[in-house]
């Protein structure tokens, strides 16, 4: 492979996204798990990070358990019209092959059984990293929604094992990943195992009828909760 | 347990000169054992064999059909197929965890085998890691910072975890390729239910 160019030392912003000082200018590399209780916003959050960068011209791999990969390509193109096919990959991992998505599109989908199929899921997310890589997006992002899904199917002893595994695949390929939780779903011993398998945390909450979010983890203290 | 400390390496290969060309590469590295059909590969094969070198095609059993049964008996080894044509089909698909395709040479081979180590090496630092991060969270549960600042168990226990998360990050070029992050995750669904 020949890097003319050191691209990947180009930081991401994710502060349009998410207006805190500690996401404006985040290494590759690095995976932050997205924390809330149901409804919080924390799914929307991911896919808003991954939408910035689409239409920043990065590559999106999107890993969903709860939508099907052609409601997540439609929605890509009704909120970044700009976006070329090529830029986005999806691995639907609902295990409905119901089909009729042939037609779909130049983006690319990959279908996985279960949430509980990891090695699927790899060969999903391989398959989607290297069209990108193929297209020339040596810069993007990747979503896993949720991990509170794949907690249903497998313990967290392999969850932990699956987000440390995923983390080391995106800092090598110079990627940011955002994984979401439902902090209401699991009992804090498993919130604070998972929490460890990553760089970051953006956690939000409900507080006087209001949403609030902090950042942990990237600066040497946390955030200040701040209203959204 | 092996009788040495050495890594076990499983040659299951119907051609002997080939065979016993692998042996004798292998041989000062490793303890090496051999079968010479799919049959006598499955008898072989116990919790001390790493790596299993297995020649798709044989008489008998094929290559294939003995790294199902080796999935299904849920052992722990680390598969390399070795072939006579380069595959068409996606390996990482088909459960092997490496391919290599013949004429081998002994310098191919030996990587090939190293590699595969690493991965089983990998794993355990990881289940250690997990182990380590698990005792932190029970800790950090059960007592309050206040104590937790004046606990030494606590700080080594940060620093043991911080030692294995380096370690882990170097080790296998930090998941550096595709064959090590598909080999990886399958790894973590064969040992799902132990």
């Amino acid at each position: 492979m020949v890097k003319t160019n050191k691209l990947s030392e180009n930081m991401y912003d994710l502060s349009t996204v998410l207006d805190f000082d500690a996401l404006d200018s985040v290494r590759p590399g690095t995976s932050l798990l997205v924390a809330g209780p149901a409804m919080s916003g924390k799914e929307a959050l991911a896919m808003d990070v991954l939408k910035d960068g689409v239409g920043n011209g990065e590559g999106a791999v999107v890993v969903t358990t709860n939508d099907r990969a052609s409601s997540v390509v439609d929605e890509f193109r009704t909120d970044v019209p700009e976006m070329d096919d090529s830029q986005l990959g999806v691995v639907d991992c609902r295990g409905d092959n119901s089909g009729g998505e042939a037609a779909q599109s130049g983006a690319y989908t990959h279908h996985v059984n279960s949430p509980g199929d990891l090695t699927g899921i790899g060969i999903g997310i391989t398959k989607a990293l290297e069209g990108l890589h193929k297209s020339g997006r040596d810069q993007g992002r990747l979503a896993l929604v949720s991990l509170s899904t794949m907690l249903t199917y497998t313990d967290k002893k392999t969850v932990f094992k699956l987000c440390h595994i995923l983390s080391s695949r995106l800092d090598s390929a110079g990627y940011v990943g955002v994984f979401t939780i439902d902090s209401g779903a699991h009992d804090d011993q498993t919130l604070q195992v998972i929490k460890q398998a990553f760089d970051g945390l953006i956690e939000f909450r409900e507080e006087d009828g209001t949403r609030q979010a902090r950042v942990m983890g990237l600066t040497s203290q946390p955030s200040e909760w701040k209203e959204l | 347990m092996s009788e040495s400390d050495r890594p076990v390496v499983l040659i299951v290969e119907d051609e002997p000169d080939v065979a016993e060309t692998y042996k004798l590469w292998l041989r000062n590295d490793y303890e090496v054992r051999m079968a010479h059909d799919g049959d006598e590969g499955l008898d072989l094969l116990d919790d001390s064999v790493d790596v299993v070198l297995l020649d798709r095609m044989m008489p008998g059993l094929s290559g294939d059909e003995v790294l199902e049964r080796i999935r299904e008996r849920d052992l722990g080894c680390r598969v390399s197929m070795v072939t006579a044509v380069e595959p068409d089909f996606d390996i990482l698909e088909m459960g092997f965890d490496a391919y290599l395709s013949k004429p081998i040479r002994s310098e191919q081979l030996h990587e090939t085998v190293e590699n595969l180590l690493e991965r089983s090496e990998y794993d355990t630092l990881l289940q250690e890691y997990y182990s380590l991060v698990e005792k932190q969270a029970t800790l950090e549960a059960s007592k309050s910072s206040a104590e937790l600042e004046e606990s030494d168990e606590y700080d080594e226990l940060k620093e043991e975890i911080g030692e294995l998360k380096s370690e882990l990050s170097e080790s296998l070029g930090g998941i550096g390729d595709d064959a090590d992050f598909i080999a990886t995750l399958r790894g973590l669904s064969n040992g799902e239910d132990e």
